[in-house]
């Protein structure tokens, strides 16, 4: 019983996330003026101490865009791109050859750009879905080892997140594949409210 | 013992004597304490988030305060003698300086409070690789005190 009741909380936040990626892909897509579709590869509920590990390892090099949510709602909202996803990207956007390691003021804007729009649709369409306004911080973005990216949410949230909702999504254009990682870091009293309002009894 | 290296996550301590090594992955706000006692070859790592432990506090390595002092007391009962023992940091970056408005500085408070810990147990730094906008991973190797410090994008550096 209490597997079954696991398995149906996971399925309703699975389809929570999964609208909120969805419609990140098609406000990418209309950005990069690429026909964008994502399949959503994985969902995991994950303990705080296991993302990075569940990300590929702290050491590696990878884009992050990170806000907060102020008002009713409490959550930390992180969108990772691996290296190459998020160079791929850039260069779509700006039409010029990127450097991660030396962004000039152009290409961080447009980096801090698409992790803005994305984090923003995402929170638009699950907002939409619970009926409840999510109201951002202006969002940050950095390309940095994961371990260092992933250690503001941790430090600012640690103490009252530990439960993680991770998407792994894959944008798949014509030509080309980007990987998205959507993370939601909802405080125990926002994630009861999404499941309330989702009408999954918790 | 054996030759092993260990890597501290976030809210671990370790102690080892050479050959075997320590190493910290993937720092940002996080500081990596690192106490030697080179007569010794012995050294500590603790890999700490925040600044200060509240009261009562169940991890103590989570945090710069309670952490340090954890850290030092097991050098101790590992033989370490404090007269000998010297201390180097690395971590304390800001990795989203824009967030500043509502995300206070936190690397930068974990470096002093580390410090401030530091002076009171009379354990002198030699050397610090701290602050700045840049994650790090950091290495140490107790048989030369050594410490190999890798950013994203920067050449390595020894400290």
């Amino acid at each position: 019983m209490a597997d079954e009741h696991a398995g149906r909380v996971l399925e309703t936040i699975k389809e929570f996330a999964n609208i909120g990626a969805g419609h990140a892909a098609t406000a990418l897509s209309a950005l990069l003026n690429v026909e964008l579709m994502n399949d959503v590869t994985s969902c995991s509920i994950l303990p705080m101490a296991k993302v990075s590990e569940w990300l590929g390892g702290p050491n590696q090099v990878v884009a992050g865009s990170y806000t907060q949510l102020c008002g009713d709602l409490r959550s930390g909202i992180l969108v990772v791109l691996p290296q190459d996803s998020a160079k791929t990207l850039l260069e779509h956007l700006t039409k010029e050859t990127i450097e991660l390691s030396s962004l000039n003021g152009i290409q961080k804007s447009a980096l801090k750009e698409v992790g803005n729009i994305c984090l923003c649709w995402y929170l638009i369409a699950v907002s939409k879905m619970i009926d409840i306004d999510m109201i951002p911080t202006p969002p940050d973005a950095t390309v940095d080892l994961l371990g260092a990216v992933l250690d503001i949410p941790l430090a600012t949230l640690g103490a009252r997140v530990d439960t993680v909702i991770a998407v792994h999504t894959c944008f798949k254009a014509v030509d080309r594949d980007f990987d998205g990682y959507f993370l939601m870091l909802p405080e125990e009293s926002t994630l009861k409210l999404i499941l309330d309002r989702m009408g999954e009894p918790h | 013992m054996n030759t092993e290296e260990r890597v501290v996550g976030i809210a671990q301590m370790a102690i080892c004597h050479a050959p075997s090594k320590l190493s910290c992955l993937g720092l940002g706000s996080c500081v990596a304490v690192i106490l030697c006692d080179p007569g010794l070859r012995l050294g500590g790592m603790v890999h700490v988030l925040l600044p200060s432990a509240p009261n009562p506090c169940a991890i103590e390595e989570k945090y710069a305060d309670t952490g340090t002092r954890k850290l030092f007391k097991e050098m101790l009962v590992n033989g370490a003698k404090k007269e000998r023992m010297w201390a180097k940091l690395v971590g304390g970056a800001q990795m989203f300086a824009n967030m500043n408005l509502y995300v206070m500085d936190i690397g930068k408070q974990n470096a002093l409070v580390v410090r401030k810990v530091l002076r009171e147990l009379g354990v002198k730094i030699i050397a610090e690789d701290v602050e700045g906008s840049r994650g790090r991973s950091a290495y140490f190797d107790p048989a030369t005190g050594k410490i190999l410090v890798l950013t994203a994008f920067a050449p390595p550096r020894t400290i």
